[in-house]
Parts: structure tokens; sequence; C-alpha cells
């Protein structure tokens, strides 16, 4: 009894001293500059524990005794760490000044090498767009999102940037969009399948602008797209929103053809966190948009999760698997009723009910030891289908398996080089395409050399080649170099070359079918497209007492060969030999883009006043080429505008944050002769070309949007877009959204 | 220093050898090195070159161009090789459409090209297109 008592009283002070043996730290971040506490600082120690700073930027937390790393971080200011020893009952004061940072110029990105790079270091141009961008605007198609960025225009799904590729009537992409560097494009139609991007759980989305085929192959020809997932910190983090909304009457009140509102609405839920050493994401948005055209309507559902484990006992060694489903039934608009009370209405004769599913399964494992070494071995099994309940014949199956294996090996301290293979199986069954198998099969290395502290190289080449049903095309070999000079502390050129191409889609070869009393006829000899792409650019960090930012600037000149496109003709059936009207995919397009850009961002602290303001304007010269002569036609690219402006105002004041966004484009240079001539415009969109010659003169659009913090996890947000209720035209007969208004509930914890 | 003038050469290699210039193939050069004049214009299998006929345009030289212009009869516009050269399509602002003709035969002493040309009024029986080049 006497031995249990003394075990008993043991193990209860032994149980005390665990509780006892904590110490506390407090303290206040301030800005180091003008002393003003900062609010919102992320502080992250030992154990995973992490807080933030109330609204004097004090902080108090308790951990346990020993020795403790504690960081602080807040976008802005240079991150802080401090090193302490936190011994039993202790309390320990930190007061700590945090410096002022150059916004987002340090911040890191993955997609211009495939290694993490910060984004001043880039031989190329490239954009980040953060989730806080789009999630206060109301913002949630990827499309939608992609199409208001400086310098990039999205007709009908077709992503263009800098007026590197027109419109294709939606098949085939000369952007390729990724989700954490895996392509996800359709293997049938070539197309980007953007209302299955997870949005919803997304850390950042890069872009690159111009030729990136040697990292990231086909398709790649005129950019990339990479939507980057977003890795749990210690604290765990859900998000999730529901929103409502409505559209307005469109200006031209002929157009209405509604009786009752058009609503739109959207549920969102996203959540992080580390369970042990396994970093778990989950996300599921719903969504149910009536349209605000007549037979154009979407149900869309989607969900992904994200498990990554760090092995314990392998340091350095990850795995793990991403999976993104959805399931969306809709109808597309194709061709409008007519110009002069049916511009909302499809024309019935192109109404297609379709129901499409997908299903990306991406396992990974990434081996990083020693820091030299870095493995990475992923794998994206793609199943994606197309089901059109009356037009059967259309329905299409497509599989695919795309496998990498990439290598960084640091050779010494100012050299590194990345090199890896790749593959792509894609397997179609349809009937509207063919049966069809495809094999691509590359190899790419990239060298970085940093021969001065300041100054870093890259060349990289690519060697690639694409198959279809047992028939290999030519082994295409490509090369990109690039450089960047730190000139001063924050002013960073650039200079890069990149060549590319694009491998034509299942559907520019094979697809044949009749779209009311149009037809689609096939091309199996369509040939693969390629061009390159230059640009210089200077990055200017800017630090004025309580503003800071960046400022970019870029000239570049690109030139494509070959670019199909589906001009419109008479040509002869392939099997029958005679001939009808309708469209088919050919090579084309010799095109060359001159042009400049200039990009910026501001932050101003003052208070508790913070205010953003973004923009870009984009200047191109797109013409045609003669291939032989090799001298400019002077003829304008097709679907190119000749300006572009995004300006963006975001400021937040105590529990309340207020944006406005003005877009300006100006009118499309040309577009296929097949809606302007005169024996073929009326036939395909009635009273497009009187409507084409009054109203293709450029736009400006407005949004707005309001935000109140009703607790500290709960936000009621409003949003206005096209405030003007512009009237404005994408490809020919797709008028665009007219003023709408969403309310939206979200929270965060 | 050293290691940098190495890259450089490299990449220049590289670059080199990645720009190969396309080289013409022999339909192109039969086509191009020639002026045609037009043989026979056959509608439906009769002749269509006569002032009333329905190629009547068609007839007298044809020039396609190395740069992809050219004149083909009274018209003047732009011709270009599609479907695996097996195909020319013509395309003028005098012609509605362009006009898409299979190659029958192309050699150096011969150019005969044959089409249908879609009849609107009634889609089953389109027009018999044949003409025939020889060069001038």
């Amino acid at each position: 009894m006497r031995y249990i008592f003394i075990i008993i009283t043991t193990l209860l002070s032994q149980a005390l001293n665990v509780v006892v043996a904590q110490g506390i730290v407090k303290g206040k971040i301030y800005d180091k500059n003008t002393l003003e506490p900062l609010r919102g600082v992320y502080l992250i120690y030992e154990n995973k524990q992490g807080t933030i700073t109330d609204e004097n930027g004090c902080f108090s937390v308790k951990s346990d005794t020993g020795k403790l790393n504690i960081s602080f971080r807040l976008l802005g200011y240079k991150p802080a760490t401090r090193f302490i020893v936190l011994r039993s009952n202790d309390t320990i004061e930190l007061n700590i000044g945090l410096e002022t940072d150059i916004l987002d110029i340090g911040q890191i990105v993955i997609s211009a090498n495939k290694t993490e790079q910060k984004v001043a270091e880039l031989t190329v141009s490239m954009d980040v767009i953060k989730t806080a961008d789009f999630l206060k605007t109301h913002i949630t198609d990827a499309q939608e999102l992609i199409n208001k960025t400086p310098g990039i225009e999205v007709l009908d799904g077709q992503a263009s940037i800098r007026g590197g590729s027109g419109f294709s009537y939606g098949v085939g992409s000369r952007v390729l969009a990724l989700i954490d560097g895996l392509p996800v494009f359709s293997p049938d139609a070539g197309n980007i399948k953007w209302q299955f991007l997870p949005l919803e759980n997304i850390a950042q989305v890069e872009i690159i602008k111009g030729a990136s085929s040697v990292l990231y192959g086909s398709s790649a020809l005129n950019g990339i797209i990479n939507f980057r997932s977003a890795d749990p910190t210690n604290i765990p983090v859900t998000q999730f929103f529901a929103e409502t909304g409505i559209y307005d009457k469109p200006k031209n009140k002929n157009w209405v053809w509604w009786n009752t509102p058009r609503f739109f609405s959207n549920v969102s839920f996203s959540h992080l966190q580390k369970i042990g050493k396994t970093d778990l994401g989950l996300s599921i948005n719903l969504l149910n948009n009536n349209g605000y055209r007549k037979f154009n309507d979407e149900k869309l559902g989607r969900i992904s999760l994200r498990l990554k484990h760090h092995n314990q006992k392998v340091k350095g060694l990850v795995y793990g698997f991403n999976i993104n489903s959805g399931y969306t039934a809709k109808r597309d608009f194709i061709l409008w009723e007519n110009a002069e009370n049916g511009a909302l209405k499809q024309d019935t004769s192109t109404v297609s009910l379709v129901h499409g599913s997908f299903v990306a399964f991406d396992p990974f494992i990434s081996y990083n030891n020693t820091g030299r070494f870095k493995h990475d071995l992923r794998m994206r099994l793609q199943l994606s289908d197309t089901r059109f309940p009356v037009r059967k014949e259309n329905n299409s199956d497509a599989y695919s398996c795309y496998s990498e294996y990439q290598l960084y090996y640091a050779i010494a301290s100012f050299m590194n080089i990345t090199t890896g293979i790749s593959e792509n199986l894609s397997k179609i069954l349809s009937n509207f395409y063919g049966n069809h198998n495809g094999l691509n099969l590359s190899v790419f290395t990239q060298l970085e050399v940093q021969p001065v502290p300041r100054l870093k190289m890259v060349a990289g080449l690519r060697v690639e080649q694409n198959s279809l049903d047992n028939k290999s095309d030519k082994i295409v070999p490509i090369f990109r170099t690039g450089i960047n000079w730190q000139a001063a502390e924050y002013t960073f050129l650039r200079a890069s070359f990149g060549e590319g191409y694009r491998y034509p889609s299942i559907a520019e070869k094979y697809a044949s079918t009749t779209l009311g009393s149009i037809k689609i006829f096939p091309n199996p000899f369509v040939q693969p497209e390629s061009g390159w792409s230059s640009e210089v650019g200077i990055k200017q960090g800017i630090l004025s007492g309580k503003t800071n930012g960046q400022a970019d600037l870029s000239l570049f000149f690109l030139q494509n060969k070959n670019l199909i496109e589906y001009p419109f003709g008479s040509y002869p059936d392939p099997i029958t030999g005679i001939s009808g009207l309708g469209f088919r995919a050919d090579n084309i397009e010799q095109s060359r883009v001159y042009g400049y850009e200039l990009e910026f961002i501001l932050n101003r602290t003052q208070g508790e006043f913070n205010t953003t303001l973004t923009g870009g304007y984009t200047y191109i010269y797109p013409v045609e080429f003669n291939q032989i002569t090799n001298k400019n036609t002077d003829i304008y690219l097709k679907y190119r505008r000749k300006h572009s402006v995004k300006i963006s105002l975001k400021t937040s004041y105590k529990k309340f944050d207020l944006g406005v966004s003005l877009y300006a484009k100006s009118k499309i240079l040309n577009i296929d002769n097949v809606f302007l001539d005169e024996t073929t415009r009326e036939s395909i969109l009635p009273g497009f070309y009187e409507y084409w010659l009054q109203d293709n003169k450029g736009y400006f659009l407005l949004d707005g949007n309001i935000g109140f913090n009703i607790t500290k996890i709960l936000n009621l947000s409003v949003a206005v877009k096209n405030i003007t209720n512009t009237e404005y035209m994408g490809r020919p007969g797709d008028i665009q959204p007219q003023r709408n208004y969403s309310i939206r509930l979200s929270g965060k914890f | 220093m050293k290691n940098l003038a190495l890259l450089l050469i490299v990449a220049g290699c590289l670059f080199s050898s990645s720009c190969n210039k396309d080289s013409q193939s022999q339909p192109f050069k039969q086509l191009t090195g020639h002026v045609w004049a037009s043989d026979s214009l056959l509608a439906n299998g009769v002749d269509a070159s006569g002032p009333d006929g329905m190629l009547k345009n068609f007839k007298g030289d044809a020039k396609f161009n190395q740069d992809g212009t050219g004149y083909f009869g009274v018209y003047i516009g732009t011709w270009r090789f599609a479907y695996n050269e097996t195909q020319i399509i013509i395309s003028t602002d005098s012609l509605p459409l362009p006009l898409t003709t299979k190659i029958a035969e192309l050699t150096s002493i011969s150019l005969k090209v044959t089409t249908s040309y879609p009849n609107l009024l009634n889609p089953a029986a389109p027009t018999f297109i044949r003409m025939t080049f020889k060069p001038k």
C-alpha cells in the first residue's frame, strides 16, 4: 500500500510538473518605421502552434518550457524570427519592429523553372494572382479570373496571352493550364476544363506570359497558367461561403426574354490542416447558374482532396496524392437567334444539353534530403466523359495517364541543373472523333548558372515526340534561354527567348459533325503549330515612406507559324468527295505580335487604412506575315485587341473592406470573313454584321465590392459586376453578362 | 567567366541547330514553277469556259507565286496547299467562298484539279467541276 501511495504521488507530481512546466511569451509587434502597432501578424512557434496579433499589435502565448523558435510574418513586411529559452513560469516579453518589405517582390514561385525561385529573379514575365484577389470580388470561375488579368483575353474558353492566340471555336488551347504543375486539359478537344479547376483551395495562380514548351511541352506555345494548391500551415484553416446573385436587365431592353429573375448561387467549403506529419486539404464547390441567356445554363459540383505525408523515418521523403473531380450539366451557348431581339437567346438548332464528368488522381513522391538533390515523381490519371442525351453520336470518353520524373541537382553553389522525362498516354473513345490512341514522350533539361551574385542565366532544351494511332510525328527539339541581372537592390533586368509548339488536338484532326446548318469537316493532315517569344523587362521595387510596391515593364515580340484556324468554305466530304459548306481546321495563320506591358502594385498603410492599387496596361500590334517573303502583310490578326487596361483599388478600414476594378479593352481588330461576307453572314449569325459595324468599339467595365466583418469569423459582402451595365462581346455573337449583383456570407476560422 | 563562355557556346549551338529552314516540297516547286494555261474547264462534264459558262473567269492563265499570291484567270488572290498537299485552296475577293480543289494530277507538264460546287437549292445535286492546265 505504501509503495502504491509513493507511485501515485510520484505520477501526480510528474503530471503537475507537466502542467506547470510552461511559460508565457507576450509582446507587441509594430512597424519599425512608423512605430504603429501591426494587427494580424502571424506567429508560428514550436509544436505547430500559432496565433495572430490583435488590433493593438499584441500577442500572448503559453508554451512548454525549453528552446523556442518564434517567427513573425505579415504581408508587406520582412519576416522576423526570434530564438528564446523559456523556463517554467517565466514570462518573456518580445517587442519587435518589422521592417517594410517590397510588396511581393520576394515571393516564391515555382512555375518558371519548376523549382522554387523569387519572382523578381525570373527571366520571364510572370503574373501571380493571390487567393484574396478573387475571393473578395466574388469570382468563382477560373475563366473569369484569368480573363480579368492584364494582357490576357479568354474567348469562349480559349485563353490568349499578349495576343498570342486568336479564337478557334473552342477547340485546342495554346495556353496550358496546370494544377500543381501537371497538365489539366481534355485529351480529345485539347481545351481547358476551366469549370473543374478548384479555385476554393488554391494558394496562388502563376501565369507565365510567353512560350513555355521547353518545360511544359505541347500546348504551352503561348504560356502557362499554373493553379497551385494551398498547403496547410500550423494553424488549421476552414473557409466557406454561400452566395446568391441575380442578373439585371441588359441595356438593350429588346433582348429581355425572361419573365422570372435569373438567379445564380454558389456554395463552397475548404479545409486545410496538418495532422501529425500529414497535410490535409479538402474542398467542395456547388454552383447553380440559371444564366442570363436562354438555353445557356449550368449546374456544377466539384470536389478536391489532397493528402501529403512527410515520412518520419526518412528525412526529406514526401508522398501523397491529389484528387480533383467534378460533374457538370450545362447547355453551352453557340449561336444567337438574332441581333434585334434574340442576342440573349440561343438559336434552337444549336441547343444541346451536355453532361460532363472529370476525375483526376495525382499520386506523387518527392525526395529531398541534402538540398543538393531533389527527386520528383508525379503522375496524373485522368478520366473525362462528355454525354449528349439528345445527340448521342457526339458522346466522347477520354482517358489519359501523364507521368513525369524530375531531378534537381545543385552541381555547385553557382550552378544547378533540372532534368526530367515525361510521357502522356491517352485514349479516346468517341463517335464524334473516332477512337484514337496517343502517346507523347519527352526529355527536358535546364541549366541555371549564377556566375556572379547578382546575375542569373538559364538555358533549357526539350526533345519531344508525339504519336497518334501508332504514327509518329518527327522529333521536335526546342530551346529557351534567359538572363536576370539585379542592377540595384530593388531593380531587376531580364531578357528571355523561348520556343514553343503545339500538336493538333484530336478534335482539330477528326471532329466531324453538323451544328444546325453548319458542318464541321475533319482534317487529319493538319500540322503542328510552332513559334517563339522573346522579351526584355525591368522590375522595379518601390519603397517610399508608407508606400511600397513594384512596377514591371516588358517589351515583347512573338512569332508563330501555322496556327490552326477554322476557315469557312466549301470542302469535299472525305468519304463521298462531294463538297459541302462548313468549317475545317487548317494551318492558316502566320502571326507576329509586337508589344509592351506595364504592370504595377502599390500598397499603403495609413492608420487603420490599408490600401492596395494594382494595374496593368498592355499594347499589342498583331499582324500577319508572309512565310515566304518573311515580311509583314499589314493584315491584323483575328480576335485581337490593341489596348487592354486593368486598374484595381482595394482598401480596408477596421471591419470594412472595399474594392473597385476598372477594365478597358479596345475594339477587336479582325474576325473571320464568314461573319462579314454577305453570302454567309446572315445564315450564320443573323443581324451580326450591322451589330459589328455599330458596336465593335471597345468597352469599359466597372466592378465593385464591399464587405463587412460581422465577427472575427464571419464576413458579409456584396459585389456588383459590370456596374455601368456595359454591353460588350467576346467572340462574334457571344454577348457578355450584363450588370449582376451578388451577396455572400463567408467565414474563416 | 570560362563557365559563362562555355554556356554561351552550348546555347548558341543548340539555337542554331533548332533553326532549320522549311524546305520546299516537290508539289510546291511544280505548281509554282510555271505559268499555267487553261486547257479544259468542265462543269458536270460539259465545257463551261464559254461566255456564259460557269468557269469562264478561270479561262486564261494561272500563276501560283511562291509567296502565296497569284492570279487564276481573271481572279487575283491567294492560294495555299491543304490536306497534305492534295488540295489547293484559292481565295479571292471576287469569290464568295474560298474554292477548295482536289489535285487529280500535278506534274511538270500537267495540272488537273477537281471539285464539286454546292447547290444551295439542292444539296444532293452539286456541280462537279474539272479543270486542266498545261504549262505556258
